[in-house]
């Protein structure tokens, strides 16, 4: 058995340590999600004609992410009384490692990828089912009302719409025919981007996958106006970052997601690179994502399941016949 | 040491560990685990001697997937049983709960 | 590369197992449950059974967990364990249970599988689903009639429930 320690060694000054370290691993993550919290408050500002995010750089206030995250880390840490110290720390902490995990498995440029498994679509949907246990323990550890019910409440929607969103993505897989990304990418190059044959199946996606992540429209679990807060309620200072970062970088793990399945992820003409077509494509859905926001009215917690369990359901099996149709 | 027999190993000392919880507990959640990692040390079991077999076959992972399907089937309605059962008697102690009725 | 992930992946898992069982809140054992699962899924991944894992994840960390978690959190504290006669008569019997079982497997492991170090086509995704359609189809089709008994019976018990 070789020596651990040589082991070791030869993992921490490779390339790939690199690649997980700063891109696109764990640095460029973090910033990233620092970004995307400015790019949100400015965008749906500019939607309701405000001028949002403003005093923090001289360029428009470009540094609002980070300006915040150094505010958090200066206020007090408060623990309820009689809260789970252990899952109340360990569940944010743990949601960021799923979130930055589900970034490793998503081909960035033809080189660049963290982990080539060859079954890198159910393993990033797995890596996704395992949230709503973790919000259900943050939920719960709080030991209080409001957290526990709006725990609860995440718990019904993500796992009301996780079977919607294999289904969906069940449609490019029969129509590829194979299970990991890259294939998909490849695919895509010979074949046209998959957004053409499987228009319903994209929507179906976007759809469920914005109440997987809990954004507006539906986000009843942490509805401000509603549940207080609902189960981020009692996340002191620090803590409220800690619980704030996952949910954006869902986000970005989302859109990198359906510009792989759908828009073909690195493909385009050679004349920018492969990895300014990738982002260009993820912006462009996170644009889309967030419009859904500043447009749409929050969706009440029944009409959601319902429309979870029946609706989509019935047409992430239409877009199953779809594809079926397309293959044969 | 061998891959398989590291494997084996493996699988049976979660075996132990099962065998030990469900004669030794008696909060039916705990039993409940216990069953569940008996359910892997035998996933475990399967899927190493089909891998690891002179021409490897995949009728390993194909069983697999049919007991990992069955055993979630069957802690679910175990899950809904104990808390009905909760509801009616306060306490899950499996060795107070000897009778079919009530 | 690959003795030590094992070494590590075993490690977790019989840790988190004994934890589960032996954590004195429930909630910290079925955390801990989930852990056992994670490293079931790793050593999954280990025996080239990546499609299985992925599945594992799912189902068991993904959906059974979730369960185990909303039961204990319904049902509630419940009282402690029974004394140490009886605990010792139980872990004789693992003890000599397993010891049986090991004995048993290494009188066959030693010389009748030597293991290959590529799999071929025994760990094909493509090999699988084949397999599984072809010829496994027929309990895929009963498995999917179980799947709707179970959701038939979790809903009726449900109902009982609500209405005694």
């Amino acid at each position: 058995m070789p020596d651990p320690v040589s082991q070791i060694i030869q993992l921490v000054t490779s390339t790939y340590f690199l690649e997980i370290v700063l891109f696109p691993g764990l640095t460029s993550i973090a910033i990233l999600g620092a970004f995307f919290t400015w790019f949100e408050r400015k965008l749906t500002a500019r939607v309701q004609l405000r001028i949002g995010p403003l005093y923090s750089s001289p360029v428009g206030g470009i540094l609002q992410g980070f300006a915040d995250i150094i505010k958090l880390l200066f206020k007090e840490l408060i623990i309820p009384e009689g809260a789970d110290r252990f899952f109340f720390i360990m569940s944010p902490v743990t949601a960021l490692i799923i979130g930055a995990a589900l970034l490793g498995l998503i081909p960035f440029a033809p080189g660049i990828q963290i982990a080539n498994v060859e079954v890198g679509l159910p393993a990033f949907l797995a890596i996704v089912t395992l949230s709503p246990t973790l919000v259900l323990l943050a939920g719960w550890s709080a030991n209080s009302k409001f957290p526990f019910i709006g725990g609860l409440r995440a718990l019904f929607q993500q796992t009301a719409y996780e079977i919607p969103l294999w289904l969906s993505a069940l449609g490019v897989v029969m129509i590829t025919g194979t299970l990991s990304l890259t294939g998909i990418v490849q695919y895509q190059q010979n074949n046209g981007w998959l957004i053409i044959p499987q228009a319903l199946g994209a929507v179906l996606f976007i759809v469920t996958s914005t109440a997987e992540m809990e954004r507006l429209p539906f986000d009843l679990p942490e509805a401000e106006s509603e549940i207080m807060m609902g189960w981020q309620a009692e996340y002191p200072g620090p803590l409220f970052m800690l619980v704030q970062g996952p949910a954006f970088i869902k986000l970005y793990a989302f859109a990198a997601l359906f510009s792989t399945l759908y828009l073909g992820g690195y493909l385009g003409p050679a004349i920018i690179p492969p990895i300014v077509w990738f982002f260009a494509k993820t912006i462009v859905i996170i644009v889309a994502i967030m419009l859904f926001r500043s447009t749409f009215p929050r969706v009440r917690l029944d009409q959601l399941l319902r429309q979870g369990w029946t609706t989509l359901l019935t047409l992430s099996i239409v877009n199953i016949v779809i594809a079926y149709f397309i293959v044969v | 040491m061998e891959p398989l027999t590291s494997f084996f190993a493996v699988s049976v000392i979660l075996l132990g560990i099962g065998i030990y919880g469900l004669t030794t507990k008696r909060n039916a959640l705990r039993i409940l685990f216990s069953i569940e990692l008996i359910y892997n040390a035998a996933n475990l079991n399967i899927i190493a001697f089909a891998r690891l077999r002179d021409p490897p076959i995949v009728t390993g992972q194909v069983i697999v997937l049919f007991t990992i399907a069955l055993a979630a089937m069957e802690a679910s309605v175990g899950l809904a049983i104990i808390m009905l059962v909760s509801r009616l008697n306060v306490d899950i102690d499996l060795r107070k709960l000897t009778r079919l009725k009530g | 590369m690959t003795d030590l992930t094992f070494l590590a992946l075993a490690t977790v898992t019989i840790a988190s197992a004994i934890l589960a069982l032996e954590a004195r809140d429930l909630v910290y054992g079925a955390a801990a449950l989930g852990i056992t699962f994670l490293g079931m899924a790793g050593l999954f991944f280990l025996l080239d059974a990546s499609y299985v894992a992925t599945f594992q994840i799912a189902v068991y960390i993904g959906a059974v967990v979730v369960l185990i978690l909303f039961t204990v959190m319904l049902v509630g504290p419940q009282m402690g364990e029974p004394p140490m006669e009886l605990k010792r008569l139980s872990l004789l019997t693992a003890l000599l249970v397993s010891l049986l079982l090991g004995t048993a497997g290494s009188l066959t492991s030693a010389t009748a599988f030597p293991g290959p170090d590529n799999c071929g086509s025994g760990c094909d995704l493509i090999g699988l689903s084949k397999t599984l359609i072809n010829q496994y189809g027929v309990p895929l089709e009963f498995l999917s009639l179980v799947l709707a008994a179970a959701v038939i019976g979790a809903l009726t018990l449900a109902k009982a429930d609500r209405k005694g």
